[in-house]
């Protein structure tokens, strides 16, 4: 049983922008995170504005330059099939296949992975925690297993989407749209980190709408992969993953973005690994030192210190596996 | 509301129903020559009805008028109800009634030692859910809203988080009954000279382990209507896995006459053990239906289910075994501490049960058992699948795998050498009748290609071998009494259809399609020709319902005998109408006709109407009572069972060490059931067994959240793990039939014993593939790294509980063992007769069992 | 008097229901997984959570498993909707209906609705899933009593029928090994 509101199903963008006036009004594209939401009092709302009519938000298309360009709408599922992204970015087709569940993968946008609300246990129970206005971080001293070991301050959750550190790995863009017009932000800097502010988890203002997600042309020699490692190979989340989209040249690494996935609040790009393989090849020993240098600085929980392990084994065993 | 289940074969088979298995041609030829649906493939007789939507679970019941119950629940895990006001709830439009525990005040329990639950707290809460307040409404979203303008003053109370607190002396106990502060129960069982058995010993081994809890999770969530007639009558609609319990609780607590209370047990949307006690929330519909005269629902969410709980014992063991150069067990001495959560619910038969089945696999020579459990600020523990004795055969097969390792004998072959004979008395004074453990260990042996595969380890690949035993039905009843266990009445039709009556409860193990299999064998008729009736306590003879692994022999057994009682009444009048011996005469095939002449014969239907006119309306009855258990011993209850089942298993694992995560790929497992009534559901049985216990061997855990002064779970179906398609091994799956005097054709119990090789052979696979010993459930990714740390650094490598603490044991009740010369009964005088009152109930806890 | 918080008025939607086109007015804040249950009186489609986190109550909108719990009844305005009872053809079992009644791959029986329209989703799909492919496709549904081995056999067989094969469960699927 849902709390009440009431519903609009927006025609336009432009109406769906209109709509978003009120502070209790929330934007539905697939609707899973919303109705789970709500359901567990994370957040009220007096009226839902769902984005399902806006088809021009849905697909994937070229862009004309060699990226692509994928509405916010499509959903996880057609991401994760779409022959053009397994072709160039294979990174984010994988990381769509580990999303959630085969259901919730056709229910679940893209737009709506990047924006959904983390999923701390407390956060997501009746705890009134910093995160939603009270003084308090409850996994810091209480149960934080699945908590951050990096970039923690005040508020220890892990970013939960898995596409996210895909796109940042491939440097992609969001464009979002507002009342004022639309603006672009690059992924990187699209997620919130608490230290900057802790009762938000992305740029997206009051009002505002992801309406695509730009992904640059695949340089040459890009390689890219998604590991990711969870209790169950269904519905659960990262307890430690990465992103990689790495160019080569020959067996040496050029450039490139490894981001962590299941390590801090926000989608964890560790320049700290990049730094150890970048004008390397990706040798058992390089392999060795950029699973080192993926846990340098990290602070584990109480009950977390496991994985800095598994991150480093995981980072490890990717790396090597992209070398092949 | 709820019409006999009309039997079905497969749809285009023959107008008369078909007699051959649903499936050509390759039958094997099993322990019972001569049978014609029994050990056939058939098709269960809900089995359309699951598959279409049509099974009307208790959720899916709706009456006209009817309101919507919800309960106000404790959010506090240990608190005084100071005051409940509930004025401004009863003022909301749409509020038809709203209850406290000043409504309901008669205590209730499934145990008679333990009438410690209320249907809501009148004055103290135990745990976090515990209900306080109840309201009905006309609709969902107004019981919901009427719950937030209950206002309850709480005085929080000190928390037992844990067993070890309990055991310090409290003056202000969680209860005011228990053999000692908050410790509920303490046993103290001495089977022989222990002593002399360890002297002589060639070696002994002390082991700790711990088995955490873990909870049922059926898919179907809790739901109960009742309907009260303004002629003073009720009707409870409810998921239950026993309406008979289920009625005594409401007639307790409604203080009405049983025989104005009707239960009807839906068909139950997974059982596992966790909706086998009476629960609060069916006796406050109840009274909701009985103040408002509407009928009532309640569905529970998922969160609240997980606070009904009643899952699997939090365990503690520490274990001394004491063994001769060639393996043989010369002592056994066994501790257990058992986690019970705030109520008492099976606790007193769950603690006996962490002792009780040690002896049944591997001869023991004497041994010694310490049993506690524990009041704790949690949900109620419970029966789940194997109720108490998956913790202690996880102790004891894991050990035994290093003791194997101890002597250099290989683990299949230790095991071999000492099994229990069958037709024994154990030295804990329980009968074992058939015995094929060993058959299933060479079984999974072989398949495995364990002799092998297991010696020639390679590194992160294991192989790991448990075995187990469970019980058919427990020997004695929960409450005491003379009475059977189980009934069923048959009514023969003119038209030749036969209806089965029964109490007991279809859980999805097919309970329904085994009496209208025995039956129609019995009776030579289709499978398709039996109506099945069951668990409505106003039109079934009483089942004590579906746990303990008790149906199929049980209710098989009852069965059995009111089909033999209706084919003699046919064979005795078609005998005389045809002239031929009775004796001579078989039922097959739809007529009764003479084995020597088989066209001379009738159609069942004119057998049928031949018996009418001779003798009137035909109907028969048939029940079955347990025999006598030889121990005659406080505390000889729980065990005895009139057959045992026995299981082998052996699990392949991979274990990266990178990561920790082990991966099982595939499980072998053999299981001796006696004789299969239908294989089908005997392989389902075993794979589901198998599942459970893979999802309690690597991932599920009750865990509990200590934050301030709460213990708080965050209840849900995404951090309570079990295991997806991607996580459940490959099964192989082997039947022994060596049918067993006792059960009916032979059949004894598949839908637990299969579980409690599970997690022993995993951790034991587990040690073969990387050298570490996990000595707890679940083995997750964590427990394998630190013990994988610590083994790098020069430790032992192992992860698991490091002491056991210090409990007041009662001295122990010494019993000399069969080959003693004993009797059965303790010496000096505590047994059974002695019938000692405890502090709450009228009868000994032995006498519950 | 205290009143229950507001509910806004009934919605009306028309949407298409196993075939038929069916009109239906309910609260906006009713899930498709209330409307089929409470409003349609088709109880064939279960609850195990309400949260997602089990695809007990997967039903096909235009033809894709999705969970009926996480999706709002007015956001199937226009569309198809397919669930358990709509599977028969009259009173012919769907062949998956069939296998899954004969292999025992519906014990209790509660899941058994959201198995069977996720597994006729992969098969529309895919006429020929290997044993993996039926693994990933049914991973979102939860299964308690199973092990979910029978339930792969009975899309196994049930696959080969709608391929037209004459195909027959294994021995050891029937009567275990001996």
């Amino acid at each position: 049983m849902l709390p009440p509101f009431s519903y609009v199903r927006a025609q336009s963008l432009d109406e769906a922008l209109a709509q978003l006036g009120a502070s209790d009004t929330r934007i539905s594209a697939g609707g899973s995170d919303l109705l789970g939401c709500l359901r567990d009092e994370v957040f009220t709302c007096s009226k839902v504005v769902s984005l399902s009519r806006l088809d021009a938000l849905r697909g994937i298309r070229d862009d004309g330059r060699g990226g692509v360009r994928i509405g916010a709408l499509t959903t996880i599922a057609a991401v994760a099939s779409d022959p053009v992204i397994n072709q160039r970015y294979p990174v984010l087709a994988q990381a769509a296949r580990a999303v959630a569940s085969p259901q919730l993968r056709h229910q679940g946008t893209l737009g709506g992975n990047l924006c959904q609300k983390p999923r701390c246990w407390y956060y997501r129970g009746e705890f009134h925690c910093s995160r939603k206005g009270g003084s308090t971080c409850y996994a810091l001293a209480g149960e934080n297993q699945f908590h951050c070991i990096l970039g923690g301050q005040g508020c220890y959750i892990v970013h939960p989407s898995d596409t996210a550190p895909a796109l940042v790995a491939l440097d992609a863009t969001v464009q979002i749209a507002g009342r004022g017009g639309t603006r672009r932000v690059p992924m990187a800097r699209f997620h919130v980190s608490p230290r900057d502010d802790i009762r938000r988890e992305t740029v997206l203002e009051a009002g505002e709408i992801v309406t695509a997600i730009d992904i640059p042309a695949a340089p040459r020699g890009l390689r890219s992969s998604y590991r990711k490692v969870r209790a169950r190979g269904a519905w659960d989340f990262a307890l430690a993953g990465v992103a990689l989209a790495l160019q080569f040249d020959g067996a040496t690494v050029r450039a490139g973005r490894v981001v962590l996935s299941g390590a801090a609040p926000i989608p964890w790009r560790s320049e700290a690994v990049e730094r150890v393989i970048i004008g390397q090849a990706l040798t058992p020993e390089v392999a060795a030192r950029a699973g080192d240098a993926a846990v340098e600085g990290a602070q584990p929980l109480k009950r977390n210190g496991y994985k800095v392990p598994l991150f480093r084994g995981v980072v490890r065993e990717a790396l090597l596996a992209l070398a092949q | 509301m709820d019409g006999g289940k009309r039997a079905g074969g497969r749809p285009g088979g023959s107008a008369v129903g078909d007699h051959a298995p649903a499936h050509p041609p390759t039958r094997p030829t099993v322990g019972g020559e001569g049978l014609r649906v029994v050990g056939a493939p058939l098709r269960k007789v809900d089995a359309v009805a699951k598959v279409t939507g049509r099974t009307r679970f208790a959720d899916d019941l709706a009456l006209p008028r009817m309101l919507w119950c919800k309960l106000l629940r404790s959010p506090h895990a240990h608190a005084r109800v100071r005051r409940v006001e509930t004025s401004r709830a009863e003022e909301l439009d749409g509020v038809a009634a709203v209850l406290t525990g000043a409504a309901l005040p008669m205590p209730f329990g499934i145990l008679p030692v333990s009438q410690d639950e209320h249907a809501l707290a009148p004055d103290r809460v135990r745990f976090i859910g515990d209900a306080v307040a109840a309201v009905a409404a006309a609709t969902e979203e107004i019981a919901t809203a009427a719950l937030e303008l209950i206002e309850v003053e709480y005085e929080p109370l000190p928390v037992i988080a844990d067993p070890e607190a309990a055991i310090a002396p409290t003056d202000t106990p969680l209860h005011d009954y228990g053999d000692a502060g908050n410790l509920h129960k303490l046993i103290h069982l001495q089977f022989g000279d222990v002593d002399a058995g360890f002297a002589a010993a060639e070696h002994v081994r002390e082991d700790l382990y711990f088995y955490e809890g873990n909870t049922h999770l059926a898919m179907e969530q809790h739901a109960a209507l009742a309907d009260w007639s303004p002629d003073g009558k009720l009707t409870l609609w409810s998921s239950t896995q026993t309406p008979h319990y289920v009625h005594r609780a409401l007639a307790k607590v409604l203080e009405l006459p049983p025989s104005r209370i009707r239960v009807i047990a839906t068909p139950n949307g997974g059982g596992f053990g966790g909706k086998s006690d009476p629960f609060n929330h069916e006796i406050v519909v109840a009274k909701l239906a009985m103040v408002t005269g509407r009928p009532v629902k309640i569905a529970l969410t998922r969160e609240e289910v997980f606070y009904c709980h009643r899952g699997r014992h939090p365990t503690l063991m520490w274990v001394k075994s004491g063994v001769t150069a060639d393996g043989r067990l010369t002592a056994l001495h066994f501790r257990t501490l058992l986690d019970g959560g705030g109520y008492g619910s099976y606790g007193v038969a769950s603690t006996y049960y962490t002792g009780a089945l040690q002896t049944v696999t591997y001869r023991v020579d004497r041994y010694r058992f310490e049993g506690a459990r524990a009041f704790t600020n949690k949900a109620p523990c419970g029966p789940k699948r194997g109720h108490g004795t998956p913790q202690p055969r996880f102790a004891l097969e894991v050990q035994l795998d290093k003791i194997a390792e101890d002597l250099g004998v290989d683990p299949a072959e230790l095991r071999l050498r000492h099994l229990v004979p069958p037709a024994s008395v154990t030295a804990n004074w329980l009968r074992i009748g058939s015995m094929g453990l060993g058959r299933c260990i060479q079984q999974v042996v072989t398949a495995s290609g364990w002799a092998t595969r297991h010696a020639r380890r390679r590194p992160g690949w294991g192989l790991g071998l448990a075995c187990s035993s469970y019980i058919s039905g427990a020997g004695l009843p929960i409450y005491w009494n003379d009475m059977p266990h189980s009934g069923v009445q048959l009514k023969l039709d003119r038209g030749g259809g036969v209806t089965v009556f029964c109490g007991s409860t279809d859980i999805g193990q097919g309970s329904d399609s085994i009496l209208a299999t025995i039956v129609a064998e019995v009776l030579g008729v289709a499978v398709a020709d039996i109506a099945v009736v069951t668990a409505d306590t106003d039109l079934t003879p009483v089942d004590l319902g579906s746990y303990s692994s008790r149906v199929t022999l049980m209710s098989g057994n009852a069965a059995l005998q009111a089909a033999e009682r209706a084919r003699e009444i046919l064979t005795t009048v078609v005998a005389a109408k045809l002239a031929v011996p009775a004796a001579r005469l078989v039922c097959a095939a739809g007529r009764l006709f003479d084995a020597e002449n088989p066209e001379l014969g009738l159609a069942f239907a004119d057998a049928v109407q031949l018996a009418e006119a001779k003798m009137g309306t035909v109907g028969t009855v048939g029940s079955y009572t347990p025999p006598r258990s030889p121990g005659r011993y406080r505390g000889a209850g729980v065990g005895p069972s009139p057959a045992y089942s026995y299981s082998a298993a052996v699990a392949e694992v991979e274990v990266d060490p990178e990561t920790g995560i082990v991966v099982v790929p595939k499980i072998w497992i053999a299981h001796d059931v006696g004789q299969c009534i239908n294989p089908v559901t005997v392989v389902g049985q075993v794979e589901g067994s198998v599942y459970m216990g893979l999802g309690e061997a690597l991932m599920e855990e009750m865990a509990y959240r200590p934050a301030r002064r709460l213990l708080h779970r965050i209840p849900s179906m995404l951090e309570y793990k079990s295991p997806t398609t991607l996580e459940m091994c490959d099964v192989e799956t082997y039947l022994i039939e060596d049918p067993d005097p006792s059960g009916p054709f032979g059949a004894k119990e598949v839908g637990q014993g299969p579980l409690l090789p599970v997690p022993p052979a995993v951790a034991n696979a587990v040690y073969a593939a990387v050298g570490v010993r996990i000595d707890e459930v679940p083995i997750t990714p964590d427990k394998v790294l630190k013990a994988l740390r610590q083994q790098a650094r020069g430790g032992p490598g192992r992860t698991g509980p490091e002491r056991f603490p210090d409990i007041p044991w009662p001295e122990p009740t010494v019993v000399p063992t069969p080959w003693e010369g004993g009797d059965g009964r303790a010496a000096g005088g505590a047994d059974r007769s002695a019938g000692q009152r405890t502090a709450v109930g009228s009868v000994t806890p032995e006498r519950q069992h | 008097m205290p009143r229950p918080r507001p509910t806004a008025d009934p919605a009306v939607i028309t949407l298409e229901v196993n075939g038929e086109r069916c009109a239906v007015a309910f609260a906006p804040h009713k899930t498709l997984l209330e409307v089929l249950r409470e409003d349609l009186d088709l109880t064939g489609t279960k609850h195990g959570c309400e949260l997602g986190e089990c695809g007990t109550c997967t039903v096909l909108l235009d033809d894709a498993p999705v969970l009926s719990c996480l999706v709002l009844g007015l956001a199937c305005d226009g569309r198809r909707v397919r669930t358990v009872e709509g599977m028969a053809e009259g009173a012919r079992l769907h062949p998956l209906q069939e296998t899954f009644a004969d292999l025992g791959a519906a014990q209790c029986g509660y899941c058994t609705p959201g198995f069977l329209l996720t597994a006729q989703a992969l098969l529309d799909a895919n006429p020929r899933p290997t044993r993996d492919e039926i693994k990933a496709a049914l991973a979102g549904n939860l299964c308690r009593c199973t092990g979910y081995l029978k339930i792969y056999e009975a899309v196994e067989l049930a696959a080969a029928r709608l391929r037209g094969e004459d195909a027959e469960p294994a021995r050891e699927t029937l009567y275990g090994r001996r």
